[in-house]
């Protein structure tokens, strides 16, 4: 059962992001404007350079918009700093990539444990978190592997567990299945489903109309601009 | 955190073996070597620190002004000690002592060594640090014919007895002593040396010519009381030999113990401030230039390795990691390197010490135990982890994350200028090290191969000891009759050093008050013959000079000059007030004495009786067996010198010891060099590494569209070559200007030629281009295939 609250997480009012060079002015977000409600699970689509992944940059307070408006939570980040925003995104914001992104030099659980650190939480409860969620992800027997040793639906899945460890409300996934095979892509979209079911908001950008149907909402962008949303029933 | 950094740290350094072998080990040469140089600094400067009273210790000295110049000497009259005791409250005690250490031989049995040692006031004992670990100072020096000896003079003179005290030992083959005291071992950073110290009496007693106050003979030590300003007992002092001796050009300073080693060149009668005190500056530098150059390799090779960091640098930041904690880390990952670095420059150092300490001629000891070295380790790490770590923690955390988790290409124009900047730095403190080795050599062999005015070669220096002045004759006769020796000679002076002189001489045309200092000699007939020196004008001393009336002399060229023009033969001169004359009966060639780097100065030459001379010269005719001529003259004067061992200088040994300072600025220059040019060549190893990594894919196209091994070699190492001819542009004028300042200190000085620049250039060329050459040539070898399949 699909379960949207009635809250506004997210409301962005024409957004702009501009990439300029010497010579070129390319617009990445031409006056975008999206609302996304707490527990929703959004997927964001469109073809390439659109604009999608420059979108979920600006929503995980990765990058900065050159205008327009962005309301996190009912509270306006588009000018925020550097370390207001790692302070927001840290304690709010979950990301899971297409390539994995885990630090090769940490094992398993030392890649999940990271975000807690970041947060301050005291190491007996990091280690209790860690192993809850390791447990969940059912990767809690690779817990002192690499990255480098393990295939890559579990690479996702340990991201995933990184990704929600410190229990943040919203997710942005970038092609998280983009490096898997369709079964393992599968159980990353189930585990994904799983968490919205729980209550943390998703957005999601893809490719694949197969993954997006995970969700309850697609936005599909063309250019910059919101050329289509399809309500998922 | 700390642990995720620590842990993460470690990792970076297993998985990159080689990356962090050359960092770390380029750090912990780095490390060793300034620790190296730390250690000779913290000898240097703790200099006299023995000494518990060092603050208000000093030795009377005294300034001279004659005609052109002020002379700085550390003799004072003989009554001058205790009447300044008597005379000035702030004087809390007086110590005279002979002027310098003097050789005697000390006989038990059949057993006789020489010891040097002097004549001191008993108040010795309570103004110096001396530790008494045998009999005490009251009653140490109460007795005439009583000896005090150190540690390891005890062991020489008794071999391992252990209480020596009340044992008799015959001096010099005439008197009985008595061993009153044993010292603990001085130890070798402090000027006041010895072997064995005697009751002043004994010397006060047999050399009446103390007790005049025209005469400087002596060496008097002061010890102010508590807060007494030294400034006011000086102004007090400067007149204070004029009240005894009106006519005496002696002005009396007090020379603190603070600056008795570092700070010991006067110019117009005034310290400079300069002295060794400017080698323990440069030296210091040095050893923070080189770690500089350590932190160097480190900033380059992690600034150039930044894309391996640059996804967790991008994921750390997603997940929260503010720009500051990423700084702390990376300058924690750098600090952590330093440590151990640390500890591998604490081995590198153990292994070194040894012979590092022969080069330096010290016994430096690494204190491991002593808490300042630990912490002074310790610091240096923490310093060297900090600089190295600094650039680079600045540059990876400035990565935005948007750009380096899509794998975009990284914009590090700014990094690889300030990469390139940095091993131009590097580069130029190398080709500076170089160039000030090679001048610093230029110097010493440009005063070494001097013209001194006399033959310092196979000329043999022998004390005149025993009964060797009255077999002089036979003696004499027995040395040639070996067959290897050339000429005998003896003599009041070493040649080499300066002698006695006076300033109360005057002589027709002597301007009115002009002061000149001249040095006399008194020599055997064959003095000139025997040292090289060449009769100019007139004639040899002979016998029958000695003793005679009017006394006849030999004079130098530059005391000619000095007497107006025309020959000096013939003319005669006079102690002032004193109506015996002396004249001149012959001219020799100006030497140089005394200080090598100086101009020769006026000498003059009286025939002497063998009794009144110290020291016999033989020289060794030119392609004898030098082993063989030596035990022959040994065999010679066993025969007419029993009692006393063989003992015997080359002049030209005593030579190279006057350049001892500049010896070991030029060994360790050499020593610097090579390890700025080991240090740095390592970090070019690493980046020309990583260079023809990064580079593998056009390298591959390269070699596909028909490009040659060479021409891809040439394509790599160019970039590096223009590092190395911008090094030299910015290293030339710097070199030129600290070497020229250096040389000007040097009144006899060699010029700096251009050929040196040429030189260190193209070495310094020549050692980066071997150095990127192998990583270059090894890519050139790479197969194209292999290299664009790998990307």
């Amino acid at each position: 059962m699909k379960r949207i609250g009635e809250t506004q997480m997210i409301k962005i009012t024409d957004l702009e992001k501009y990439y300029r060079t010497e010579e070129v002015e390319t617009i990445a977000l031409n006056k975008l404007s999206i609302e996304v409600k707490t527990g929703e699970f959004v997927a964001i689509m469109g073809p390439s350079g659109c604009g999608k992944s420059t979108l979920l940059n600006i929503l995980g307070m990765l990058d900065d918009p050159d205008g327009g408006s962005y309301v996190f939570n009912g509270v306006e980040v588009a000018h925020f700093n550097e370390r207001k925003r790692a302070d927001l995104r840290k304690h709010n914001i979950g990301f899971v990539f297409q390539s994995f992104n885990l630090i090769d030099e940490l094992t398993v659980f030392e890649n999940v444990e990271l975000p807690l650190i970041y947060t301050g939480i005291p190491s007996a409860e990091r280690v209790k978190r860690v192993e809850e969620v390791l447990d969940k992800m059912q990767i809690m027997h690779r817990r002192n592997h690499y990255p480098q040793q393990l295939s890559g639906g579990q690479q996702q899945r340990v991201a995933i567990a990184r990704a929600v460890v410190n229990k943040p409300k919203l997710i942005l996934a970038d092609e998280p299945t983009g490096n898997l095979d369709s079964s393992n892509g599968n159980e990353v979209m189930e585990l994904l489903t799983d968490l919205n079911e729980q209550g943390t908001t998703i957005i999601m950008v893809t490719h694949s109309e197969h993954d997006a149907r995970y969700s309850h909402r697609i936005i599909r962008l063309l250019d910059g601009q919101t050329v289509v949303e399809n309500i998922m029933i | 955190m700390f642990k995720s950094f620590v842990r993460t740290a470690f990792r970076n350094l297993q998985k990159n073996k080689a990356f962090s072998f050359l960092n770390i080990f380029g750090l912990a040469i780095g490390i060793a070597c300034a620790s190296l140089i730390f250690l000779w600094v913290e000898d240097e400067v703790n200099f006299d620190s023995v000494n518990l009273k060092k603050d208000r210790l000093y030795q009377a000295w005294e300034n001279q002004k004659y005609d052109t110049y002020i002379f700085t000497e550390s003799s004072t009259p003989g009554p001058m000690g205790p009447a300044i005791r008597e005379d000035f409250p702030g004087i809390a005690n007086v110590c005279r002592t002979s002027e310098e250490n003097q050789p005697l031989l000390f006989s038990q049995g059949d057993k006789s060594v020489f010891a040097s040692g002097r004549y001191v006031e008993s108040s010795i004992f309570s103004m110096f640090t001396l530790t008494f670990v045998q009999g005490n100072a009251a009653s140490a020096l109460s007795q005439i014919h009583s000896l005090v000896i150190t540690q390891k003079t005890a062991k020489k003179f008794f071999g391992d007895e252990q209480n020596v005290i009340g044992k008799t030992i015959k001096v010099d083959n005439k008197q009985d002593y008595v061993v009153t005291g044993v010292l603990k071992d001085i130890p070798t950073n402090t000027s006041f040396q010895f072997e064995w110290l005697m009751p002043f009496e004994i010397y006060w007693k047999n050399s009446p010519w103390l007790k005049q106050w025209g005469n400087n003979s002596l060496a008097t030590y002061v010890e102010l009381k508590p807060g007494v300003d030294v400034a006011a007992v000086n102004k007090q002092l400067y007149n204070y030999i004029q009240k005894h001796e009106p006519k005496s050009l002696g002005h009396v300073f007090l020379y603190g113990m603070n600056d008795w080693h570092l700070r010991n060149e006067f110019k117009d009668g005034k310290l400079t401030g300069g002295g060794q005190i400017e080698y323990v500056h440069l030296f210091t530098i040095i050893a923070w230039i080189i770690l500089f150059i350590a932190c160097i390799n480190f900033m380059n090779l992690a600034t150039a390795r930044s894309e391996k960091r640059a996804r967790e640098v991008g994921v750390r930041k997603v997940l929260g990691a503010a720009k500051n904690s990423l700084i702390i880390q990376f300058i924690g990952e750098a600090v952590f390197m330093a440590l151990i670095a640390a500890v591998i420059a604490v081995i590198i150092l153990l292994a070194v010490l040894a012979p590092f300490n022969t080069l330096v001629q010290k016994q430096l000891s690494p204190g491991l135990g002593n808490p300042v070295h630990i912490v002074a380790v310790l610091v240096i790490a923490l310093i060297c982890g900090i600089v190295a770590g600094s650039y680079p923690s600045i540059y990876l955390s400035s990565f935005k994350p948007v750009v380096v988790l899509k794998g975009l290409k990284l914009k590090d124009s700014g990094a690889v200028y300030v990469r390139k900047g940095l091993v131009v730095v590097q580069f130029a403190a190398s080709i500076i090290l170089i160039i000030s080795t090679i001048i610093i050599f230029q110097q010493i062999q440009h005063v070494k191969t001097r013209q001194l005015g006399f033959n310092k070669d196979r000329l043999v220096e022998i004390d005149l000891q025993g009964k060797m002045a009255t077999n002089y004759t036979p003696i004499r006769q027995d040395l040639l009759n070996t067959g290897h020796i050339e000429n005998v000679a003896l003599a009041d002076h070493g040649i080499i050093y300066g002698g006695n002189n006076t300033s109360s001489l005057t002589w027709e045309g002597k301007p009115v008050g002009s002061q000149v200092l001249i040095s006399q000699r008194y020599v055997t007939a064959d003095f000139f013959a025997t040292s090289g020196l060449k009769v100019l004008e007139g004639r040899n001393l002979t016998i029958t000079d000695t003793g005679s009336k009017p006394i006849r002399m030999v004079v130098t060229q530059s005391m000619e000059r000095l007497m107006g023009k025309g020959s000096a033969v013939g003319k005669t001169m006079h102690g002032e007030g004193d109506t015996t004359h002396a004249v001149i009966i012959g001219v020799v060639n100006d030497y140089v004495y005394g200080n090598m780097y100086g101009k020769p100065d006026p000498v003059m030459f009286f025939s002497s009786a063998p009794k009144d001379c110290t020291v016999l010269y033989a020289r060794i005719k030119p392609g004898q067996d030098l082993q063989k001529s030596l035990a022959d003259m040994q065999t010679v004067l066993k025969q007419y010198n029993p009692g006393y061992p063989f003992s015997y200088r080359f002049v030209d040994d005593q030579f190279n010891n006057m350049f001892k300072t500049e010896m070991l600025a030029s060994k360790l220059s050499r020593l610097f060099a090579a390890l700025t040019v080991i240090i740095s060549c390592l970090g070019l190893f690493g980046l020309a590494a990583y260079t023809a990594e990064r580079r593998m894919k056009e390298i591959g196209i390269r070699k596909v569209l028909g490009a040659s091994i060479s021409s891809v070699t040439s394509l790599l190492s160019k970039d590096f070559l223009v590092l190395v001819v911008i090094a030299c542009a910015v290293s030339f004028p710097i070199a030129y200007y600290a070497m020229n300042k250096w040389l000007n200190g040097y009144q006899y000085h060699t010029s700096i030629q251009w050929w040196v620049f040429a030189a260190a250039g193209l070495l310094a060329i020549f050692i980066a281009l071997a150095t990127v050459s192998f990583q270059a040539v090894k890519a050139a070898l790479m197969n194209p295939v292999k290299s664009l399949r790998s990307e």
